[in-house]
């Protein structure tokens, strides 16, 4: 086992610290190497390890061969110049040249200036790929991990005094750490998108529209939408549905709301005999008008609208985070009057597309004349397709999108299910419509603490049935989909603490990501505020900054000080420190005995002093290292130093 | 407290110089903005900041490295023009914590003292090679660190000087050509044992004088009786011109030294003998003429 006292004696080359350096950062990045790549890292460090001395040429241009080989096949099928575009993929490129190029210089034996900075742009480049709270660990052990290696080259010393070296270095930087990262101004695109401008990729989330297409690929953004803190404990998940907009037209390709013309009424007030639910909501920008309310809302939020669809939204795009409270009653429908203009949106679709699931519609329409038996016709139809939910799609006929969803893809998203349910509801001659908007998980919720992200976005149908509209959850129908039941009642007590346990450490992890991972100008704006609110907080924040300061320091004094290598002297360490300190120097020179002799000599009170000298003469060179005689020791050098000279 | 006020009082004595890792943390700082900015990743902030701090607090970090060393000259041993030899140099350390990747430099002549331990010293040898005979001064001797992470490179000057001699270098004939070229140049050297009777085959200039007169014939002898060159050097005769002279002087001056032989040297206006006079007085005589 590698002990404290091994490390000591070891003195790694430049070319061992450098190879360290470069397993602890290419570490992360083998998860995103593809299976040649990786077995050409693998036989590069065979050949590293084989070759004790510098590789003939004809190696290293074998390995570049191999290298570009590997490359080739590691990107067969993405790489395309179109596909360079995307940023992952270039980035992807850049790592697997990086790699060659780091494994032929290093079988070379030189340490020259690229191999020494290639460590520092692998981390870099494993920033983009990975940004978790695991990565943030890694990042920061990498971080000084790094440091530790170029301090042992530097110092040419063994590996527990670079360590020690680089403690205190990194503890002297951790504060002005602390402080650039709460007060460095984030100054950032405000839709932080992954990739560059024009690049196909599109996240999850809300924004008033649901493509079908296939053209771009879902990345599911664990970007938080809003925070939902309710009075008494999270609602069940089969009731956390927040209300986005409803798109009623059918685009074939997507589907939109009313035009902007046609007015909703807006009501303040939606009586409901389902109970009652209260609960605050922090919004972060979204630059649209929706208020994501918890179906179904009881009331309008303040200076904010609630139309005769339940939608509530705000006159100006909320571009700064907004604090709102609200009440809903968690219900799967509401009743209201089906005005002649919306009846006829709502039953409209295309008669000469999806012909084949017209076929169906219309066996089922004509199986019965109850609308909400017909409904669960159309669940079980799609219950029978066997349907997968998935958010990578094939590339479905849009022209016939339903069909081509429930009958040959049979794979999709949210969006798919409900603009197919919508559709066959329709057929049926029922009016239905899709609602988009977010639908939580409670398995990320702590206490009564809910934090919504982008991905969690949804489309779900409402269906008009017996003068109210009612959620139909289409996804539900998938054959392939996560149990999101609590099964409470099933657990055992250990299962019972590792679900708290586990609950805690989502707390834990969802307080880093918001105060670390994703701490934005937002938050910088909400401490501000809140310190002008409460002056007493700015005498707490710089009361914490000097405990950390102060708590740095202890660490770097523990480190800074001198390691003894005797029992001996360590024991008489304080009493050498307080001659010192008393202006009583030791000459060069002068041995320790001759030292202390000399000090009795010129201060015949302090009676210890020989006392000193006898005992460190004889566990020094008579090797009485017995714990009596250490004690003693220790015994007379404190009397020594509390004795008047 | 103590160790504060003297990094601001020394602070100003240290020089720093930038490397070119100093343009690769600039550079990556830069580019670790571009990425934090283009993809608001707090991760890259951090490593960002991380980067940034450590740079920034690797500035006091060398200084104080540096600034609580303290170098005297020591003993140096004889030095000849145009002949490698050493300035040796005490770097005390009077610090508590090590300090780490120190060099000593003087022109282009550099030691390197990986480690000086806190409150000890290291002796470190410079190479130094004086370019002519006489009266040297070894200063603009300057320490140099570039740790801990090599983006600066700081020196700071010993701030004390030595005054030596570098005695003419030491080359010619040597002294068995010349003791071979001269002709009677053998003295005796004795060391009295006893007398005994002399027997008629003794030396007649060993016979005791003081016991003929008392009737006997006694001769005396010696424990120890051999043939010493007697070793005098003349300047004028030693070379063709003064430096060859010198030089000629101080190889023949030092072979004596080795072979304990006594010499004499005649210079223009002063003659040098040993071992009356110290061969380091000779020497520095030789090396101001």
């Amino acid at each position: 086992m590698l002990s404290l006292a091994s490390l000591q004696n070891i003195r790694p080359t430049p070319l061992q610290l450098l190879d360290i350096s470069y397993i602890i950062v290419l570490l992360p990045l083998l998860l995103i190497l593809k299976v040649p790549m990786l077995i050409f890292a693998f036989i590069a460090l065979a050949l590293i390890k084989i070759h004790k001395n510098p590789a003939k040429p004809i190696v290293i241009m074998g390995v570049f061969i191999l290298g570009v080989f590997a490359l080739f096949l590691s990107q067969y099928g993405a790489f395309s110049f179109q596909g360079l575009s995307r940023l992952k993929l270039f980035l992807e490129l850049l790592v697997y040249i990086l790699v060659i190029v780091v494994s032929m210089q290093r079988l070379t034996r030189v340490v020259n200036f690229y191999l020494l900075i290639s460590p520092i742009l692998l981390l870099a480049l494993s920033l983009f790929f990975f940004h978790g709270m695991m990565m943030l660990i890694y990042v920061i052990f990498e971080i000084f991990f790094l440091l530790w290696m170029i301090l042992s080259h530097r110092m040419g010393s063994n590996l527990v005094d670079s360590f020690r070296a680089s403690m205190v270095m990194f503890m002297y930087s951790l504060p002005w750490v602390v402080v650039l990262f709460i007060f460095f101004p984030r100054i950032s695109f405000e839709h932080p998108n992954y990739g560059f401008r024009g690049e196909v990729v599109r996240h999850t989330g809300h924004d008033g529209t649901m493509f079908l297409d296939n053209k771009s690929l879902l990345v599911p953004s664990n970007r938080i939408v809003m925070e939902v803190g309710f009075e008494d404990a999270v609602p069940p998940i089969g009731t956390l549905y927040f209300r986005g907009s409803i798109l009623y037209i059918d685009k074939k390709d997507h589907w939109e709301p009313l035009p902007s013309y046609i007015k909703r009424d807006n009501q303040y007030y939606y009586s409901n005999q389902e109970p009652k639910i209260s609960y605050k909501v922090t919004l972060y920008p979204t630059n649209k008008k929706w208020l994501y309310l918890l179906d179904m809302p009881s009331f309008a939020v303040k200076k904010a609208s609630l139309d005769k669809d339940l939608i509530s939204q705000v006159k100006k795009n909320i571009d700064e985070p907004i604090y709102y409270q609200a009440t809903s009653s968690l219900s799967d429908h509401y009743t209201t009057q089906l005005d002649r203009y919306i009846y006829k949106v709502t039953t409209q679709f295309d008669t000469n597309s999806n012909r084949k699931a017209y076929k169906e519609a219309i066996k089922i329409k004509n199986s019965t004349n109850d609308s909400e038996k017909r409904a669960k016709a159309i669940i079980k139809l799609f219950q029978e397709q066997n349907l997968t939910y998935s958010l990578k799609i094939g590339s479905l006929d849009l022209n016939n999108s339903t069909d081509s969803f429930l009958f040959k893809q049979k794979y999709g998203y949210c969006v798919h299910f409900a603009s197919s349910f919508v559709t066959m509801a329709r057929m049926v001659g029922i009016p239905s419509r899709v609602v988009t908007g977010y639908k939580s998980d409670r398995s990320n919720s702590i206490n009564n603490y809910l934090p919504v992200r982008e991905k969690d976005a949804h489309a779900w149908a409402e269906l008009y049935i017996k003068g109210a509209w009612r959620r139909y959850e289409a996804t539900s129908t998938a054959s392939i989909i996560e149990a999101d039941e609590n099964t409470d009642t099933n657990q055992t007590q250990t299962a019972k603490n590792q679900e708290k346990l586990n609950l805690y450490l989502m707390y834990i992890k969802y307080k880093v990501e918001t105060w670390i991972l994703y701490y934005s100008n937002i938050r910088q704006l909400q401490l501000l505020k809140y310190a002008k609110e409460n002056p007493q907080f700015v005498l707490f924040f710089i009361l914490s900054i000097l405990v950390l300061v102060l708590a740095t320091f202890v660490i770097i004094s523990y480190f800074r000080r001198p390691i003894c290598g005797d029992v001996a002297l360590c024991t008489i360490q304080p009493l050498l420190k307080h001659l010192k300190k008393i202006g009583y120097k030791r000459e060069r020179d002068e041995t320790l005995h001759q030292y202390l002799q000399r000090y009795a000599e010129d201060n015949p009170n302090n009676k210890y002093i020989l006392e000193i000298d006898r005992y460190y003469e004889k566990i020094y060179y008579g090797e009485d290292k017995s714990k009596e005689s250490v004690q003693a020791l220790k015994r007379v050098v404190r009397e020594a130093i509390n004795a008047k000279d | 407290m103590k160790s504060l006020l003297k990094f601001v009082q020394t602070y100003r004595k240290v020089y720093q110089h930038a490397t070119i890792f100093s343009a690769v943390v600039v550079v990556l700082l830069f580019g670790f903005f571009l990425q934090a900015y283009m993809h608001d990743f707090n991760l890259v902030y951090i490593t960002l900041f991380f980067v940034f701090s450590l740079a920034f607090s690797a500035g006091p970090i060398s200084v104080s490295n540096l600034i609580f060393l303290k170098s005297r000259y020591v003993h140096l041993g004889r030095v000849f023009a145009n002949e490698q030899s050493s300035i040796s140099i005490e770097i005390e350390n009077q610090s508590s914590t090590p300090s780490w990747a120190i060099k000593l430099y003087h022109d282009d002549e550099s030691v390197e003292m990986m480690q000086i331990k806190g409150d000890s010293s290291v002796i470190a040898k410079l190479p130094f090679t004086p370019t002519k005979r006489g009266v040297f001064v070894h200063e603009g001797c300057y320490l140099e660190s570039k740790y801990p992470l090599s983006t600066a490179r700081l020196t700071i000057p010993i701030g004390v000087s030595y005054e030596g001699i570098a005695y003419p270098t030491p080359k010619g004939k040597s002294l068995r050509s010349f003791i071979s070229n001269q002709e009677d140049i053998y003295g005796e050297e004795r060391e009295f044992d006893g007398l005994i009777e002399y027997d008629g085959s003794q030396k007649l200039s060993h016979i005791h004088w003081a016991s003929v007169a008392k009737g006997d014939i006694s001769v005396k002898t010696f424990s120890k009786e051999q043939e010493v060159p007697k070793l005098v050097f003349d300047f004028y005769k030693a070379g063709k011109d003064d430096e060859a002279r010198l030089s000629q002087l101080t190889l023949w001056v030092l072979e004596c030294e080795r072979l304990n032989a006594p010499f004499t040297i005649k210079m223009p206006h002063k003659v040098l003998k040993s071992p009356q006079e110290d061969i380091d007085v000779i020497l520095s005589l030789l090396a101001k003429y």
